[in-house]
């Protein structure tokens, strides 16, 4: 039998492209985070809590991960920042080739910081890098505590875990303390927060984390900056 | 799902690397799939089956190659299984580990039918 070898990594083309975006979106000075949950665990609720702030201190543009539809933009449109919708056709997950002729309009509008919403999905994403800075993931109390040991990939791909929707704790079995072990089983030294985008608790901790890490980003290309030049 | 898309990128890899040689028939292409890949290697295998029916890899076996999920401690430099998925160190508990093997994803090597050119003169 005669053999060849190939050596090929099958996520390589999305990965090359995810690069360039990533080098792209550092040359803009972009910082780019994407959010990623379930259906229904509450990214486009998030958003509306967040955009009000963010649009107060950045030039912000949001960019909607979609299968077919553009509801969630027509929530985020009222907000007076930009709101791209791609819609991903048949596909379960945004892919850095989808994301890469948008980087170029949200930079071209001046963006300081790129809010991307993924679709709603806890298994393909996470295979897919975008290019983004971040990953902020999203675990909703009505999904139950059993998920972080079910979906690894997506809770190890995340630098921000929200346990959303707390204001429901009192009415499901969710035992919050064993979600919160769990997630660190999977992703020791991840950053867990508990939000709730009913009542509002918890929305300044997201908020504080992120532009924490949008002045680390900021920083650090200063000083690439400074570093490069003569 | 999105190994369909991962189906594609590997016929892409496999057609790339025979370009110099159109006349090859593949009976079998090996996949290195990590335990924590996030790629079911049975949709992976339907996924290729229906989208390599009109090239040439129609009728190739994939072989699944597993690899198993380890961890490498930057603490105490050991290397570990990861058991039950938790990424902390089983040897002296830090929690400064990274993955070591398992995330693999990739084509590794062909078989090719042996004596094509009997086959196509068989036809």
């Amino acid at each position: 039998m005669h053999q060849i070898d190939v050596k090929a990594g099958l996520l390589e083309p999305n990965d090359a492209i995810a690069r360039e975006n990533r080098a792209f979106l550092a040359a803009h000075g972009i910082y780019a985070v994407d959010i990623m949950s379930a259906p229904g665990s509450g990214k486009t609720s998030l958003l509306e809590w967040m955009l009000p702030v963010f649009a107060d201190r950045y030039r912000v543009v949001v960019v909607e991960g979609d299968i077919v539809g553009n509801a969630d933009k027509e929530r985020l449109d009222g907000f007076g920042v930009p709101v791209h919708q791609i819609n991903t056709g048949a596909a379960c997950h945004l892919d850095a080739h989808m994301v890469h002729p948008t980087l170029h309009r949200v930079a071209e509008e001046g963006a300081e910081v790129l809010l991307i919403e993924n679709v709603g999905n806890l298994v393909c994403p996470a295979e897919f890098d975008l290019g983004e800075d971040d990953v902020v993931m999203l675990l909703s109390v009505t999904e139950g505590h059993d998920k972080p040991k079910k979906y690894p990939l997506m809770f190890r791909r995340a630098g921000l875990v929200a346990i959303n929707k707390v204001d429901l704790l009192d009415r499901t079995n969710f035992d919050l303390p064993g979600a919160i072990a769990a997630v660190r089983d999977v992703h020791p030294g991840v950053a867990v927060l508990t939000t709730s985008c009913r009542t509002g608790e918890g929305i300044d901790d997201v908020i504080a984390w992120l532009e924490w890490r949008i002045a680390g980003k900021r920083a650090a290309l200063q000083h690439a900056d400074a570093g490069a030049a003569p | 799902m999105h190994e369909a898309s991962i189906a594609l990128n590997l016929i892409e890899a496999v057609e790339q690397r025979l370009e110099s040689q159109p006349e090859a028939r593949v009976a079998a292409i090996h996949v290195r799939v990590g335990e924590l890949a996030g790629v079911s290697t049975e949709a992976l295998d339907f996924a290729f089956q229906c989208l390599s029916v009109s090239t040439p890899l129609a009728g190739a076996r994939l072989v699944f190659d597993v690899v198993p999920l380890t961890m490498a401690c930057a603490a105490c430099g050991r290397t570990s299984r990861v058991e039950d998925l938790v990424f902390r160190c089983p040897a002296c508990g830090s929690e400064n580990t990274r993955v070591s093997t398992g995330r693999e994803l990739e084509v590794r090597t062909l078989e090719l039918a042996e004596e094509p050119e009997v086959a196509h003169a068989s036809d």
